[in-house]
């Protein structure tokens, strides 16, 4: 891996008067070996969450309107803890001590899955598991942001996304074998003996390599004393990016869900392998690519790397418009591929950018993902309802012109927010 | 230390008391007796090998393969059961789409194989069929083609 050459003798980028709590500014590769199987395994545990609860709580004989409303309810409580997760993230000094808290949540709802499924029960577990995966991602960005040298984040995001993204995919064929081979129920208990590893591996990044100051965006030295949300409400680019991310997940959200119907329409026997591969090659892609895209974003900046990914989804779009086959489907998905490895390493590092010297990096991550998540709950319903009146053609296209809409937002509006001191 | 032995050995009888008592849970008329139901309400049981519940029981084709999870029931106004909703297909939850397939052609705990409910359809007759949807009028699959249609301006209670 590069990630090593640039790290001992660095002139670009003259030595900060570090603050006590970080003696060394090189990480180990220990701790980077941690944080890599720290996503790794949670990307694995988040897995098993997601779409595939309605399947088991509907053969625990849910009926759907059950099913329906536990999960919007704690989609919305998810929703609405994105922010004060990310505040938290920021001013808590043990960022290590906060991923383990949320790694033991997800996995005890996981054990309350599976141990007893009845609403109140499956109603916590649920609530639980969103609030902790809201505190997931900004502690794991935090971590990264506070281990590795400002010029180096961009790579290091790119290989969380290529651990998190190998994780899933690894993870959605293990799942999918367990709910056949076993049961529905032995999926969860599997995603909550699947925490262990992860803070096996969580414990081995070194806290002390942990740059406090730097995790959360701030300057060594410099006063952080405004308000949880100062430096977001008035940042223009950030908040260009957050619209820019509603429209994408707006377009983007559905479209996997709309396939999937698809392939069981079109293809009886092989359907179910054909989703899966729909799921798994874009992850493999992700897996591939984000490194690179990381390393790109360093020389050639971030505006022309966001441009390309959300550039692919109106593609994706109209490709699906047109293409019938359910074998010809399973490759326009490596186009999911290249805007999942795009969008995985520029979010956390666009928001980097911005939010650098502020103190505000993951308050501002929170309010960037709710600004998805908004999105994403949003069009699902929507694009249901259009392919249900107007066809499956119609739906794809009219996802293709929003992600335009997104794209030509990005063109016009969005700066460079690469440091200027390179 | 005398004082918590006696707590234990009370505390023993007492548990011990109350599960000659109480009822395992066995029995339910007996335990209805004592729960001072109206006198005069007919009622049944139902032993697990007589009957069974159907919602998010799997359902597989006469040749074995796995068709879905029955998730409703539609009925008609004369309370006849006409339709069971089947979550048919998708991995890990995508991809699945809700099928109504014609009651006549579930058939349950078929002959030496108790729990099981086979459909007299194949996963690609009802690959393709339109989506149930509530509100909107039901599309029904039917196996021998017999299924028969609501009377003009009828249509299956709603929720």
């Amino acid at each position: 891996m590069h990630v090593y050459e640039n790290l001992g003798s660095d002139v670009r980028h003259p030595p900060v008067p570090a603050p006590v709590s970080a003696s060394v500014h090189a990480p180990s590769r220990r701790s980077l070996r941690g944080l890599d199987g720290f996503n790794f395994f949670i990307a694995n545990i988040q897995t098993g969450f997601g779409p595939f609860i309605a399947v088991y709580l509907t053969a625990q004989a849910w009926t759907q309107v059950d099913i329906g409303f536990v999960l919007t309810l704690s989609g919305i409580v998810a929703l609405a803890a994105q922010v004060p997760a990310g505040i938290l993230v920021d001013t808590a000094k043990h960022k290590r001590t906060l991923a383990a808290i949320s790694a033991a949540a997800i996995a005890l709802s996981a054990l309350m899955l599976a141990a007893w499924p009845i609403l109140p029960f499956v109603l916590g577990a649920e609530i639980l598991h969103g609030l902790a995966s809201c505190l997931m991602g900004p502690a794991i960005a935090a971590i990264s942001l506070g281990l590795v040298a400002s010029h180096e984040i961009g790579e290091r995001l790119g290989r969380n996304a290529r651990y998190a993204s190998a994780g899933n995919g690894i993870a959605a064929i293990l799942m999918g074998a367990c709910g056949r081979l076993f049961s529905n129920r032995a999926v969860f208990v599997l995603t909550a003996l699947l925490a262990i590893p992860a803070l096996i591996a969580l414990f081995r990044i070194r806290s002390q390599e942990i740059d406090p100051v730097r995790a959360r965006g701030g300057q060594p030295g410099g006063s952080e004393r405004h308000s949880p949300l100062h430096g977001i409400a008035d940042n223009r680019p950030l908040l260009v990016f957050g619209a820019g991310l509603i429209l994408f997940s707006l377009a983007n959200t559905p479209m996997l869900p709309l396939v999937g119907g698809i392939m069981t329409m079109r293809s009886s026997h092989w359907a179910t392998v054909l989703i899966a591969a729909c799921i798994v090659v874009p992850q493999i892609f992700v897996a591939i690519l984000s490194p690179w895209v990381g390393r790109r974003s360093e020389t050639w900046g971030r505006r022309p790397l966001l441009i390309l990914g959300f550039a692919v989804l109106p593609i994706r779009g109209v490709l699906f418009a047109l293409f019938a086959s359910p074998y010809l489907l399973v490759v326009v998905q490596i186009l999911d591929g290249i805007s999942a490895a795009v969008l995985g390493v520029m979010l956390p590092l666009v928001v980097a950018d911005v939010t650098r010297g502020t103190g505000r990096y993951n308050a501002a991550l929170g309010t960037v993902g709710t600004a998805a998540a908004v999105g994403a709950s949003v069009s699902t319903t929507l694009a249901g309802y259009v392919n249900d009146r107007l066809g499956s053609t119609v739906a794809f296209l009219s996802l293709a012109g929003v992600a335009l809409l997104g794209v030509g937002l990005l063109l016009l509006f969005m700066p460079e927010t690469r440091p200027a001191e390179r | 230390m005398r004082a918590v032995r006696h707590a234990v050995i009370v505390a023993t009888a007492v548990f011990a008391g109350w599960l000659v008592v109480a009822d395992g849970g066995h029995g339910a008329p007996r335990a209805e007796a004592e729960n001072a139901v109206p006198a005069g309400t007919p009622a049944t049981v139902l032993t697990k090998d007589k009957a069974q519940a159907i919602l998010g029981k799997p359902v597989t084709s006469t040749k074995g393969e796995a068709m879905g999870r029955i998730v409703d029931v539609i009925v008609d106004k004369a309370g006849t059961t006409r339709a069971a909703i089947i979550d048919f297909g998708g991995f890990l939850g995508v991809g699945s789409r809700q099928i109504a397939v014609d009651w006549a052609a579930l058939h349950f705990s078929p002959a030496g194989q108790p729990e099981r409910i086979t459909l007299d359809l194949t996963r690609d007759q009802l690959k393709s069929a339109p989506q149930y949807e509530k509100g909107k009028p039901v599309v029904v699959l039917g196996a021998s083609g017999n299924t028969q249609p609501l009377a003009e301006g009828e249509y299956p209670l709603d929720h």
